[in-house]
């Protein structure tokens, strides 16, 4: 069994303290990322039995030598759990309870080395399931804080909110925020000698609905982005109520009310400013880490950096997807952006160009109409195991089931991708032969008042590599204002065929065939052979024999079966209660299988040879997929009963052989609507050690709604066969280098002891500084390396005034 | 590695059919600019009869001579810009037609045949009658020919008698004679370039043979192949080890040291070709010297070709309204000569140039002239700030390319920032169809058509009623246009009944309706008629 698919982006990343690696929850897992190929190298698993929502990586203490890899993260399903990420080796485990949806851990960058000696608090955010969401004004979210190193929970609640909110903390770990309605909680923490009673809070207001939340990283300077799309600034927060002597003066308060400039109802800040270039809700904002600048991005798709002294903006488009996470690592030249489209961009920063991406399985994209029967399904490569997605980008995008990864993305409409409420333009079909080397798409137009609606068939062919399509013809309107329903390729031929719900169908060929015949027109794309229709009834799918010998198309209630070749109409089958929505023929057999939708579901067996019902169910079928060599078909059905407790597990499916309508095998399964089934050949270099007993697998592939995806072997009797362990073999630790070393190359060897041993003894003096420089320049060690002793000799060491 | 953000699509029509894309404009080589650096004028355009013959005097100043009819025609190689006739010219001191006439090699005689069978040498200093006359041939003598290499006393001749002579000129006698060297009319002959005793004869009986003068009349040629077709023409390249035969529509070029084989066919005439001749390109100075020799073959089908036989490539065409019968090719390398058969000479000249002067120095006084010191250009100077501007990179040095800028048209760079209606209006008033469709489409993809529409001055109006006027009817935009004119008019009829030029506008969609309507009548008529035809067709 193998799992795919994952979300990359339900939360937001974290870098590795060398920049290196990327931390990114996917799913029950943690995944790390090389940030310099982007391919994964191990993956922090066995420890969450639910999502992960968040990631926090311990930070270097200036001291240490070698880098460490910790990290803390929370999951849904109530636990903490303590990590060494290098070995993917799981040291802790603390237990919450509630479900987490965020969590901080402000002060953990002031513990230093010894984390023995010092407590780390978490701050989550969680979710109380005891209390019924139906409930009005239930509050839900709850953020408490937990000692990490006892496990216990300190003190009582800081808020409550409606819904878990997410947590932001200032980078020194001195505030804590969330937004919450109209209104951003602040609250100070104490940095050293955390006590849950010094905790203070401060509220500042807006009048819309606040969606985003930053802290400046040295000064008191927070921003908040709202649902219109505007960017607060608020400066010098929280000045009264958080000073140091922490008297709160009543009388202070009125009388400064007018010099703040922008502060709403006397909140506690010096000034507030607002900046607005987005049309939608900010989605993150975030401070540089030198504090210049400011970056947001929302729906748009746009990372805008705000020059925070003259606000002047800079922009990077076309990032092709609404955008969700920034994320900074500690070399201030790496970034990263995750896009709602499951993808993450790692940014090299001041040109904020894109070094790499992180792709994951692009996510389905909701339809905001219902568009004419259309159903967006995926397409399968059955050579290379790969899956075609359909994007709201305009894209197709290949993905490889077996390594988990993207193999190309092919753009099918050349039009630049704005996020909007109402889809206009929209890639609605694609098919791919069977040997791959074809791939038809259509993509439809959507008319403004009946105005400019257009339909067009793209045919591709496949390039030298795989999966990579270059277009071959273009046909406007196939069948002239009638919706396309199906497009179907015949195996073995250079054939397709388009079902139209205005009642024909087409035939088309590809023209390299007919060039012998017709010398003078040597054209090599598609062209219609041949128009065909069943009593003008509308048809809606449409099938070929796995021998390409016999096509069947659906007209509405009835199966017609055509000649290819010479369009000729062999037979009629049957007759089923509403109209048919898919068809398919069952391995090299005589039995043709069809879903049907509507009031009266039905998933019916014909078999060609008698022209009649074999047999069938009462079954609202989703999704249907037939083996390709055995006589054997699996079903999605949709269980939509009301008295149906088990609400998580809404799909099952079925693995029918065809002589027996009991069903072989079932499997429950999540997420079923929207979902689709491929029976796809094991991939013979993954099935290494499955390929001794000679025989190739059958794989049987199960895509659910969100496009996360499971392979299993539907007749193995053990559940779990392997697991999807592409153990790092690519080694991918390379030699990057960054921030000093990037600039100015690799220090030398030199040791600080040796060069500081001059040829004459010296006796160390009290002022060790005098010493430090002496000898000659280019003996010196670099003044990296000097700067820390010097500085260390400054200080003076304080007596222990304890003893 | 590259930034993996989409690139930006300029708007497209979808109806827009993308023109293949463009035929990159054929390159020109060196040599074809060579060749077509000449000046084309006509020579000589009253002589109506076939110019059968072109032969250029080998010294300067490269007299031209022309038989054309009964005359042979003399043009001066000195005159600039372009041939001029001599003062004494034409020699017309033949009762007959004349041919082949041929320069001695010190150019101060000229040899020419005739129908009558008479080969006359003229001198060319003065007019006046033959200084000699030959006869041997009782046929018209089509091959004269001095041979090139310093012979002043004999050259050989050869008639549609089958004859073959080698004359003393002085005496006018014949030195050797072949009588029945070929079996059919000789038509073509060239001596070879490195001995003047080696001679090539070209027949109509297809067959090459080369003779030595040295032998005796009795003995037979020295080699002889079959070119395969009647030979018209025969040229030694200038090596000497190869020769060129044209005659059908191929010329062949043979090995002669190697005992005459055939080494390259060139077959790219459709019709006969008719001349040889070498020419020269590149302009080096005075000619003789300087640069590679090409093979220069006329044909019937009105084409000159040069010919690479270094690389045996054809590297150059040219066409002329005429059937061609004769070339000719300066050894000065400035004039380019090709006779038809209706009397026109059509030249080709180029300027000299004049850089001998520049080398003059060098070579004159064998000195070295030191080159004017460059100036050390100071802050003071305009050009100290352009330093280095135009350096060029080395092949060693590493290249950062600068992004290339998107050039953007204005109504992308408008649709980008999401003015539509100006995005709109500019792309109606550059009254370019595609990007206007394309604009609208992409209008319609955003929901914001309508709304463009309603929100149009009425000067912007009438520049769409205007474009709509002009191709609404155009079946490629019809679907969209159509619809949208009736948008239009629906949304915009209270402005359209205030406005006279708007009036205007309607009235001339409207009468461009009725036109399409009748269009489509007519259209459907001859569907009518068609179909039976067709339904009795597929029975």
């Amino acid at each position: 069994m193998m799992t795919g698919g994952q979300s990359f982006v339900s939360s937001p990343p974290t870098f590795s303290n060398d920049g290196k690696k990327l931390l990114v929850c996917t799913g029950f897992t943690v995944s790390i990322f090389s940030t310099s190929t982007g391919m994964k190298i191990v993956e922090l698993e066995g420890g969450h039995t639910d999502c992960v929502t968040s990631v926090i990586v311990l930070p270097v203490a200036m001291s240490s030598s070698k880098l460490m890899s910790y990290c803390w993260t929370s999951s849904l399903d109530g636990t903490i759990c303590y990590w060494d990420f290098d070995s993917a080796e799981l040291i802790n485990k603390v237990n919450v309870q509630l479900p987490i949806h965020s969590m901080v851990i402000p002060n953990i960058s002031a513990t230093g080395t010894d984390k023995k000696a010092s407590n780390h608090y978490a701050f989550v955010s969680v979710e109380d399931v005891n209390i019924s969401a139906d409930e009005n004004k239930a509050l839900r979210g709850k953020i408490q804080i937990f000692n990490l190193t006892n496990s216990h929970r300190v003190g009582g609640l800081l808020a409550e909110t409606r819904n878990p909110e997410l947590l932001s903390v200032s980078k020194n770990g001195e505030f804590l925020g969330i937004t919450n309605k109209r209104k951003l909680h602040i609250w100070k923490i104490p940095a050293k000698d955390f006590r849950f009673d010094e905790i203070k809070k401060i509220k500042l207001h807006h009048t819309k609905n606040l969606t985003s939340l930053a802290f400046h990283p040295n000064m008191r300077m927070l921003a908040g982005g709202d649902v219109t799309g505007r960017i607060l600034i608020w400066i010098g927060f929280g000045r009264r109520k958080f000073a140091r002597n922490s008297q709160i003066d009543n009388g202070v308060k009125d009388a400064t009310d007018d010099e703040n400039p922008g502060v709403r109802g006397g909140d506690d800040a010096a000034s507030c400013s607002t900046w607005h270039w987005h049309s939608s809700a900010v989605k993150f904002l975030f401070f540089s880490s030198d504090g210049a600048y400011l970056y947001s991005g929302g729906k748009e798709g746009v990372i805008v950096v705000w020059q925070l002294d003259t606000g002047k903006k800079k922009f990077k488009p076309r990032l092709g997807s609404p955008l969700v996470y920034f994320t900074e690592s500690p070399d201030p030249s790496l970034s990263c952006v995750s896009c709602a489209n499951n993808r993450i961009h790692i940014l090299k920063m001041p040109t904020m160009e894109i070094t790499n991406s992180i792709a994951g399985i692009k996510l389905p994209f909701p339809f905001t109409v219902e568009h004419k029967g259309y159903r967006t399904r995926v397409a399968y490569e059955q050579t290379n195991g790969l899956v075609a997605v359909l994007t709201e980008d305009y894209c197709v995008q290949f993905y490889s089931l077996f390594d988990n990864h993207e193999v190309s993305e092919v753009q099918v409409c050349k039009r630049n991708f704005q996020p909007v409420d109402d889809v206009m333009l929209y890639v609605a079909l694609v098919a791919i032969s069977d040997d791959g080397s074809l791939m038809g798409t259509i993509d439809v137009k959507l008319p403004e008042e009946s105005l400019g609606e257009l339909i067009s068939l793209k045919f591709w062919m496949r390039g030298s590599r795989m999966a990579e399509y270059s277009l071959s013809t273009i046909i406007y309107e196939p069948h002239s204002d009638a919706g396309v329903s199906c497009l179907a390729f015949r195996p073995g031929h250079g054939m397709a065929v388009t079902t139209s719900f205005g009642g024909e169908f087409k035939a088309w060929v590809h023209g390299s065939h007919f060039k012998a015949t017709d010398q003078l027109i040597q054209r090599t794309g598609w062209r219609c052979q041949s128009v065909g229709s069943y009593k003008g009834k509308p048809l809606s799918a449409a099938a070929f024999s796995a021998d390409g010998s016999v096509l069947a198309i659906a007209a509405e209630t009835v199966i017609t079966l055509w000649e290819p070749d010479t369009n000729i109409l062999v037979a009629v089958i049957g007759d089923t209660h509403s109209p048919i929505t898919e068809l398919s023929f069952i391995g090299k057999s005589e039995y043709l299988v069809s879903l049907t939708h509507g009031s009266k579901p039905q998933l019916a067996v014909w078999r060609t040879s008698k022209l009649g019902l074999f047999w069938s169910y009462k079954l609202f079928a989703e999704a249907l997929s037939s083996s390709r060599d055995e006589s054997q078909f699996a079903v999605l059905v949709l269980i939509n009963s009301p008295y149906e407790t088990n609400v998580n597990e809404d799909g099952v499916i079925l693995l029918f052989d065809v002589e027996n309508p009991v069903p072989v095998a079932t499997w429950m399964v999540k997420k079923a609507k929207g979902g689709s089934l491929a029976f796809l050949h094991a991939n013979p270099s993954f099935h290494e050690s499955e390929a001794t007993d000679g025989e190739k697998p059958t794989l049987l592939v199960y895509v659910n709604g969100d496009h996360e995806y499971i392979i299993f072997d539907p007749h193995s009797k053990d559940n779990i066969t392997c697991k999807n362990t592409q153990k790092s073999h690519l080694n991918l630790e390379e030699a990057g280098r960054f921030g000093y070393a990037s600039l100015y190359g690799d220090l030398s060897k030199s040791n600080l002891k040796q060069a500081l041993v001059p040829e004459i003894t010296f006796v160390p003096s009290e002022k060790p500084w005098e010493t430090i420089f002496s000898g000659s320049s280019h003996v010196l060690p670099p003044l990296t390396k000097l700067c820390t002793t010097f500085l260390a000799s400054l200080l003076e060491k304080r007596p222990n005034i304890d003893d | 590695m590259a930034d993996e953000s989409k690139p930006f699509f300029p708007v497209e029509s979808a109806h827009h059919v993308k023109p293949p894309p463009a035929r990159r404009p054929h390159s020109i080589t060196p040599e074809s600019r060579f060749w077509r650096s000449f000046r084309h004028s006509e020579l000589a355009s009253g002589l109506i009869l076939p110019v059968t013959a072109l032969e250029f005097s080998p010294v300067a100043p490269f007299h031209l001579a022309a038989a054309c009819s009964a005359a042979v025609h003399l043009f001066d190689g000195a005159s600039s810009p372009a041939l001029a006739p001599l003062p004494h010219s034409p020699l017309t001191s033949f009762s007959d037609i004349a041919y082949s006439p041929s320069f001695r090699c010190d150019g101060a005689l000229l040899a020419a045949g005739g129908e009558s069978g008479l080969v006359q040498v003229f001198r060319l200093d003065k007019a006046g009658p033959p200084l000699r006359r030959l006869s041997a041939h009782a046929r018209p003598v089509r091959l004269v020919r001095y041979p090139r290499l310093s012979d002043k006393l004999h050259l050989f001749s050869g008639g549609d008698d089958a004859l073959f002579a080698y004359w003393d000129v002085p005496s006018e006698a014949q030195v050797v004679s072949f009588p029945g060297a070929h079996r059919d009319y000789i038509r073509a002959g060239s001596a070879s370039p490195t001995s003047p005793e080696v001679i090539a004869t070209g027949s109509y009986d297809h067959s090459v043979k080369l003779w030595d003068v040295r032998v005796p009349a009795s003995s037979n040629s020295v080699l002889g192949f079959s070119h395969g077709d009647p030979v018209e023409s025969v040229l030694f390249l200038p090596s000497g080890g190869l020769l060129a035969t044209a005659g059908g529509n191929v010329v062949k070029i043979w090995d002669v040291i190697g005992g005459g084989k055939l080494i390259h066919t060139m077959e790219s005439h459709n019709k006969t070709v008719t001349a040889l001749c070498l020419g020269r390109i590149g302009n080096e100075s005075a000619g003789r010297a300087g640069g590679e020799p090409r093979l220069l073959s006329v044909s019937i089908d009105g084409y000159m070709k040069s010919f690479d036989f270094a690389a045996f490539k054809i590297t150059h065409t040219m066409r002329y309204p005429a059937q061609l019968l004769s070339v000719g090719f300066s050894p000065s390398g400035t004039a380019r000569v090709v006779g038809t058969s209706n009397g026109v000479i059509y030249m080709g000249t180029k300027k000299k140039r004049q850089e001998e002067n520049g080398t003059r120095a060098v070579t004159e006084f064998g000195e070295y002239l030191p080159e004017p010191e460059k100036q050390v250009l100071r802050p003071t100077n305009f050009r100290y700030f352009h330093r280095g501007k135009s350096e060029k990179p080395r092949d060693t040095d590493y290249i950062i390319e600068r992004a290339p800028k998107v050039k953007l048209a204005e109504h992308d760079k408008l649709l980008k920032k999401f003015r539509h209606k100006e995005a709109l209006v500019v792309a109606l008033s550059k009254k370019n169809p595609t990007s206007i469709v394309a604009v609208m489409e992409e209008l319609v993809a955003r929901k914001k058509l309508i709304k463009c529409v309603a929100n149009l001055d009425v000067d912007e109006l009438e520049l769409l009623l205007g474009f709509l006027h002009k191709y609404a009817t155009m079946p490629r935009y019809a679907r969209f246009l159509m619809n949208l004119s009736k948008k239009v008019l629906e949304m915009r009829a209270e402005d359209i009944q205030s406005n006279s030029n708007l009036r205007g506008h309607i009235r001339n969609l409207k009468r461009m309706v009725a036109e399409e309507i009748q269009i489509q009548h007519s259209l459907q008529e001859i569907q009518g008629m068609i179909s039976p035809l067709l339904v009795v067709a597929g029975r």
